[in-house]
């Protein structure tokens, strides 16, 4: 029967095959496991480490890995192995703590640059122009300065005020493309608030465009965490995270002692690398198309 | 959209500069002047401590320092004018000279690497979107993620504890060995060290998004019609979507240039190299404020000169973008 009615010209074309993607795929796996190990061992290192990381054990100063410093120790005769996992909590705390706080201030920055008037605009940016252009490292050493001696909380908060002008930039573009968008116009006729219209309308639309920059950001606060406290700007020698014990470092130049310096430091790259790739997953997630070459 | 006169337009241009330029020097003049800190230690030394307080007056009036805040800017603009910056107090020299012996090593260092950054970002972004998806360009994506990943001054101990503690091949620190000033060769491996540093940690930024913006284009129209004109992959990559790219790529690199010279800063600080990243940062710990004004402003002339060629660069390629501003400037890692 169907042979009588083939259409001339029509063919059929065989569905594509939806191949069945599997949960993982795609997905930063091995990434998220080495993030995911680092942040619970920094979190629950109290359970495990074998030694206490700040106890300066001065019969045991410089000693190279072996069964019972399984990192070594540091020239003050610290045991490496616990002061990893004890630091990196500090290290990512300060990592996530700076970049909420220039998250939040490059959202009201930006938004703010997107709302109001042209004047108020131009002058803002202008504002940020100038920002930037004081060399980042100055900028941190005057506001350190300013604030008195570092601090976890003040290290974060000057981290924080100075790295949020990207995303406000980020942020004032898309706020100026969807503020006369009909949503929001409706909005404001309810009488919506500043306040409202932010959080409720307009945020929701740029976080994704954002969602990127927020992520390396705080492996950008990790890193600038590490750079102060080894230029000796940051965190004291007593308090201990990834970048104070590297402040050692020139010491343990002069001793050739190797895992004072690579042992932190593939840490600090680990977590880093690891928050990139999520971060780069996020950003190519959000759009891939088939290339036409 | 009405052309502009061009006298207008880069008028308008000076103008903003200039009051970018004041705005920068009032801003650093009161933030460097509200740190607290003894200017007094960087130009007496340890005497300071032994001063009695009718010494230590004379000695603030004789450097203007008991005068209000605004009194002072006001003198060390007369004086900017006139070209007379004031001495610093560590090295109790003019500061143009100061500055002046130290300007060339850092342009060499820095102007250096961004040309090798520029050339080979170019080659690899291109390298890595003609294999797409191979695993040749897997294989760097991964690494490129990882060297850009990793801080500038642990790379730069790695490469000390390495090539010059363990093989003593290349010297550690400094821009040339005592005595030998003028040596070329002795310069050139001093340099090896810290360019290495300078150049794999911004390479792959500017690479990867070369491949990026390449694949980008990979996927327009105008390259599925090139293609089945019949052009040739390599024919397409180069003629077509390359010569898209380029302009935006001229203008981050524009951008970039500050950047870049900021990541020195850390680099010749572990290496002691003497340029202006080692000069800034002592100034800044030690309230040479004069040093540290002429610096601030010389680095903020850089950028905003730099920031305005990329938009010139990005107007004339695309007159929309006198509307909004280059929204693309990166993510910013704090330090350099």
């Amino acid at each position: 029967m169907d042979k009588q009615f083939i259409q001339v010209g029509i063919r059929r074309i065989p569905a594509p095959a939806t191949k069945k993607t599997k949960w993982y795929e795609g997905k930063p796996i091995v990434s998220m496991v080495i993030l995911g190990i680092i942040v619970l061992g920094c979190v629950c290192c109290d359970l495990f480490i074998p030694k206490d990381p700040t106890y300066m054990d001065l019969y045991h100063t410089n000693v190279a890995p072996n069964g019972e410093f399984w990192f070594g120790t540091d020239t003050m005769g610290r045991d490496i192995f616990s002061m990893i996992w004890y630091g990196g909590r500090i290290s990512l705390f300060i990592g996530f703590f700076a970049t909420v706080i220039s998250t939040a201030a490059a959202i009201l920055f930006g938004a703010i640059s997107g709302i109001e008037p042209k004047w108020l605009d131009n002058l803002l940016m202008r504002l940020t122009d100038i920002f930037l252009s004081i060399p980042g490292l100055l900028l941190i050493i005057f506001i350190q300065a300013i604030l008195g001696r570092a601090n976890v909380l003040s290290i974060s908060f000057v981290i924080g005020i100075t790295g949020w002008t990207s995303i406000a930039k980020v942020v004032r573009t898309e706020v100026r493309q969807i503020r006369n968008s009909e949503y929001v116009v409706a909005a404001r006729c309810m009488g919506a608030g500043f306040q409202r219209i932010l959080w409720k309308h307009l945020t929701p639309n740029f976080i994704s465009s954002i969602m990127f920059m927020v992520v390396m950001n705080i492996r950008g606060a990790i890193a600038a965490e590490s750079t102060l406290s080894f230029m000796g700007i940051g965190l004291s020698l007593e308090v201990i995270s990834w970048g104070s014990m590297l402040s050692l470092a020139d010491k343990a130049l002069l001793s050739g002692s190797w895992w004072i310096i690579l042992i932190p430091g593939v840490f600090l790259i680990a977590t880093m690398v690891a928050v990139t790739n999520i971060g780069n997953w996020l950003r190519k997630s959000a759009n891939r198309k088939e290339s036409n070459l | 959209m009405i052309r502009k006169n061009p006298f207008v337009y880069y008028g308008q241009k000076l103008l903003i500069f200039i009051l970018s330029v004041l705005l920068l020097s009032v801003v650093v003049f009161y933030v460097s002047r509200l740190a607290p800190g003894d200017p007094l230690v960087s130009y007496y030394g340890d005497r300071v401590e032994k001063m009695s307080v009718e010494e230590r007056r004379w000695a603030e009036d004789k450097l203007g320092l008991n005068d209000p805040i605004h009194v002072q800017y006001v003198r060390w603009v007369e004086n900017a004018l006139e070209g007379n910056f004031g001495i610093s107090y560590k090295y109790k020299m003019d500061v143009l000279e100061v500055i002046g012996g130290r300007l060339a090593n850092t342009m060499i260092l820095g102007g250096v690497g961004f040309v090798l950054i520029f050339v080979l970002a170019l080659g690899l972004g291109i390298f890595c979107a003609w294999h797409e998806d191979n695993w040749l360009d897997r294989v760097i994506c991964k690494v490129g993620t990882i060297t850009s990943c990793i801080p500038e001054f642990w790379l730069s101990l790695v490469l000390i504890l390495i090539f010059a503690v363990n093989l003593r091949w290349l010297p550690s620190s400094g821009a040339y060995s005592v005595g030998n000033k003028d040596d070329i060769l002795d310069r050139v491996v001093h340099l090896i060290l810290p360019m290495t540093v300078t150049v794999v940690n911004h390479l792959w930024y500017y690479a990867y998004m070369i491949r990026n913006k390449l694949l980008e284009e990979v996927r327009t129209e105008y390259v599925l019609l090139a293609k089945s004109k019949g052009l040739s992959k390599k024919n397409i990559l180069f003629k077509h979507c390359l010569r898209n790219i380029i302009p935006s790529y001229l203008s981050i690199m524009a951008i970039s240039v500050p950047h870049i010279l900021g990541g020195t800063y850390i680099v010749e600080t572990v290496f002691s190299y003497p340029g202006i990243g080692t000069l800034s940062y002592e100034s800044a710990r030690y309230q040479d404020y004069n040093l540290l004004m002429i610096l601030c402003i010389l680095s903020g002339i850089v950028v905003i000169l730099c920031n305005m060629i990329a938009q010139v660069i990005n107007e004339r390629i695309d007159p929309r973008m006198r509307e909004n501003e280059i929204a693309e400037t990166s993510e910013v890692t704090n330090v350099g």
